[in-house]
């Protein structure tokens, strides 16, 4: 089925809004759609009922704080955050990292790309009406959460990351790391079944298949990042150009269609590549500390990092005066999204338009900020 | 005990309806966890989740309420008919959490409280993130103030 | 008639609706525990809680006005639907047979229609504060298209029951003109006399090929998954039902159970020649139909997802041109 990608009546007749409080929302937003027979001819995403307040929070913290504050930003990707943000630091004052502590940052990046990917599928499976497939990648995703817990000390939101390494809690010994191998043995051979069967479920098929699809040129245009875009079949993964990711051996996947059915496709295939580099974390865990305390604080400029997130480019920028954050910048890769997962909606019918809209992965809690409008260089600036 | 009827059947069949406030959604996939993995089952407890609130019996809010989800929290608590109980999951309902009570220089102005400044609670589950465990404990611990309410 | 004889079939007759109320209130949590809970590898609730303790508990509840234009109206229908579904249960049982054209398939497929046409009137009267109502501020200045007018979830679902009521409806009426074209007569006393004389219609291949068409045909009027378009999670929540509480929702619990029921025992009265009456052994024959109903109506469900209508127009059809073959086979 063809998208219809233009609006292309004038006049839109009827708005069926969609609450901040609804079952197939995971977090608060509205969703505004104009429908004309039930197909949706223009869609609206409204969000800004997560805005805390985060970088105004962080302003004036000392660093260690600021650095663990923004793991409260989000619960799912909670580890990206701060791994980001201790690296802005330890890029501005010229930290070296420990090589073991290096790999077992990648093995928490890893695994929490695995959750969170495993939560996507049950969630969008959910939306389709499926509860049976909801709740055995529920049960598959509990070995990765007590994992979790046996490292870090928490489900969600265990703050591995400090600036100069990893806690010693996060310490990686012989019964951990045989309980490492042996869950992702359990993952490989469950997420294989699973995939086998999505994929030969005719019914399901027929729900997913060419809907909500997007084209190259519609993502290069409306800026999509992360797994979303390599559905479409443009290979970026900033995984490649991180320098931590260097010694480990993956590929990038990508995808043609665009659609709900390419974007499933996408993380189930993610899944194997990611298990296969804590694989070799594992196989190749370096000797030595873990924590490097032998640092001084400087006053710095604005110190920029970009991560690779499970969903997309992740930005952190901050500037140290007098061991404390100012300025600091939080750039989510939700945000680019937004307006893909409005695009994705039109052409669809309205039961398909909030399947559309979680195709993109949301996450609206790390991304509301307060926005700064700059019109044009020479006019006047606002702020919101 | 006083085991009548009405007692007795509001013990069987508990309708939960979640209500997620602008916190960081770490309780809000707990509390998913609990009710839709199978590990944990809240059905086996007789706790069925609903999302309508003409349907419910006890409201589990999560996160800091923030200003622009005041309304509609305190709308859809008028919505839900007595006997009710509201739980306030997590340290962001219980007490703000985070983001209300630490701060550099400027303080957060978009928290309108935790939940108890808006609507009242019967039971608080500590933690960040819930564990699942604690909060079928928390549900169950609200459970006397319906049982015998008229 | 004398009076012991009418006596007897007035017993006949209320003890078969108490029988009838007593099995449709334990078929959800039959179809919760033993069926999805076992295919979903979990415990799942005890048998009692979906059906029968939850409408009770829901009995206690404090009765407020509902958002509606009309709410007296918008209550009284679920007491209304619960008594059109016994009376479908009523004029199949053979004490009734003397009411002529009222005890007839016409009588029932008017009463199952009528069924139907509630959700309509259900969902263009319930405003609820899950959509429009809800108090954001998202038509603000810069929103797009602002003067659209607004329509609550409930309305969408209006006009999906309209769409089942048109063309939804199409297999569950073929398959019950099946017995009909083998009987020839629409008189329910013709159709079971038909078979105390020819053995069962199911064991014939038109009978066959008809109850397959009539168990697809009673999942979409019952809206299970996965043909609960007009309830989906995903965008309506929960339909027409939306602003029912404490006595009224409880009606609709039951009036849920008892359909189960009505529809199987409708299945034993025109396939199998059993029609429900509590003075015969064939009571029980009606018993476990109802309890298999609900058994395979819950293994369909749980290995679903939920249909739109770009593959609903299709099922819909194809099961509707089974059921002609059917009716076609039992000519000759």
């Amino acid at each position: 089925m063809d998208n219809n990608n233009k609006v292309t009546t004038q006049v839109i007749e009827t708005e069926v809004p969609m609450g901040t409080i609804h079952s197939a929302a995971l977090e608060p937003y509205r969703l505004r759609l104009f429908v004309e027979d039930e197909i949706v001819r223009d869609a609206e995403l409204t969000i800004g009922v997560n805005h805390r307040g985060i970088e105004r929070i962080m302003e004036g913290l000392p660093v260690e704080k600021a650095n663990s504050l923004t793991e409260k930003i989000c619960g799912i990707c909670s580890n990206s955050h701060i791994w980001n943000s201790c690296l802005t630091a330890e890029k501005g004052l010229e930290i070296d990292i420990p090589p073991r502590a290096e790999y077992i940052r990648i093995i928490m990046g890893e695994l929490e790309r695995l959750h969170s990917h495993l939560l996507y599928l049950a969630h969008g499976s959910e939306v389709l009406g499926h509860e049976t497939f909801s709740m055995r990648l529920f049960y598959i995703r509990e070995t990765v959460m007590e994992l979790l817990r046996m490292i870090g000390g928490n489900r969600v939101q265990y703050g591995a990351s400090i600036i100069g390494g990893v806690r010693p809690r996060c310490e990686l010994d012989e019964m951990r790391i045989q309980k490492l191998t042996e869950g992702m043995d359990y993952l490989e051979e469950k997420i294989g079944e699973f995939a086998d069967r999505f994929v030969r479920d005719p019914m399901v098929i027929s729900r997913i298949s060419g809907i909500g699809a997007i084209t190259k040129a519609d993502a290069r245009r409306l800026a999509t990042t992360g797994p979303t875009l390599r559905a479409t079949g443009i290979e970026v993964d900033l995984r490649r150009d991180m320098e931590q990711y260097e010694p480990f051996e993956f590929d990038v996947i990508t995808q043609d269609t665009g659609d709900i059915k390419a974007n499933l496709l996408m993380r189930v295939l993610e899944i194997p590549e990611s298990i296969k580099i804590i694989r070799q974390a594992i196989k190749d865990l370096p000797e030595g500390k873990i924590t490097n305390r032998s640092w001084e604080m400087q006053d710095t400029d604005i110190i920029r990092s970009y991560i690779e997130v499970p969903r997309g480019k992740l930005y952190h920028s901050y500037k140290i005066e007098d061991g404390r954050v100012r300025n600091s910048i939080v750039r989510t890769p939700s945000i680019t999204n937004i307006n893909t997962m409005e695009f994705a909606c039109i052409g669809t019918h309205i039961t398909d338009a909030q399947l559309a809209v979680v195709q993109c992965d949301p996450c609206f809690t790390c991304t509301d900020r307060a926005v700064q409008i700059v019109d044009h260089p020479l006019k006047k600036i606002k702020t919101v | 005990m006083n085991l009548s009827l009405k007692s007795y059947s509001r013990a069987r069949a508990v309708h939960v309806m979640l209500v997620y406030t602008g916190g960081c959604n770490g309780c809000d996939i707990e509390i998913v966890n609990c009710i839709l993995s199978p590990k944990y089952d809240a059905e086996q407890y007789k706790v069925f989740l609903t999302w309508n609130p003409r349907e419910a019996d006890v409201l589990v809010v999560t996160g800091p309420v923030t200003k622009h989800v005041e309304e509609p929290l305190k709308a859809i608590y008028e919505a839900i008919p007595e006997p009710k109980a509201v739980v306030a999951a997590g340290a962001c309902a219980t007490m703000g959490g985070v983001y209300k009570n630490i701060h550099g220089d400027i303080p957060s102005e978009e928290i309108a409280g935790p939940v108890e400044e808006i609507i009242p609670v019967a039971a608080k589950i500590p933690g960040c993130a819930v564990r699942p465990e604690d909060v079928l404990s928390g549900v169950v611990a609200a459970l006397p103030l319906l049982l015998n309410a008229k | 008639m004398d009076t012991s004889m009418i006596i007897i079939s007035l017993i006949a007759v209320i003890g078969t609706l108490i029988v009838a109320f007593a099995v449709s209130v334990w078929l959800p949590g039959i179809e919760r525990k033993f069926v999805q809970a076992r295919i979903q590898q979990r415990v799942g609730p005890p048998i009692s809680s979906p059906g029968f303790m939850a409408p009770i508990k829901f009995f206690f509840k404090q009765v407020m006005s509902p958002n509606s234009p009309m709410p007296k109206l918008y209550n009284a229908l679920p007491l209304v639907t619960l008594i059109i579904v016994t009376l479908i249960l009523l004029v199949t049982m053979p004490q009734m047979y003397f009411l002529g054209a009222f005890a007839s398939i016409i009588a029932v497929v008017g009463l199952l229609k009528i069924e139907e046409i509630m959700y309509m009137f259900m969902g263009s009267l319930s405003k609820s504060v899950l959509s429009v109502n809800m108090p954001f501020p998202d038509r603000v200045k810069g929103a797009k298209h602002i003067d659209a007018t607004r329509s609550f979830i409930e309305e969408v679902s209006t006009l999906r029951a309209f769409r089942l009521i048109a063309f939804g409806s199409f297999p569950l009426y073929i398959a019950l003109f099946v017995p009909v074209a083998m009987a020839k007569s629409i008189y329910l006393a013709d159709i079971v006399g038909y078979q105390q004389l020819n053995g069962p219609i199911l064991f014939t291949v038109a009978g066959v090929i008809g109850a397959i068409v009539y168990f697809i045909g009673s999942m979409i009027l019952l809206n299970e998954y996965p043909f609960a378009i007009m309830k989906t999670k995903a965008d309506v929540i929960e339909g027409p039902y939306l602003e029912y509480m404490s006595k009224y929702r409880a009606y609709t619990y039951i009036t849920r159970g008892l359909l189960i029921f009505v529809l199987a025992s409708l299945f034993t009265t025109m396939f199998i020649g059993i029609p429900p009456n509590i003075l015969s052994p064939g009571i029980l024959i009606t018993i476990a139909v109802a309890i298999i109903f609900s058994i395979l109506m819950a293994v369909m469900s749980a290995f679903s997802p939920v249909f739109t209508f770009r593959q609903f127009y299709p099922v819909v059809a194809a099961t509707s041109i089974l059921g002609v073959l059917a009716i076609v086979a039992s000519f000759l």
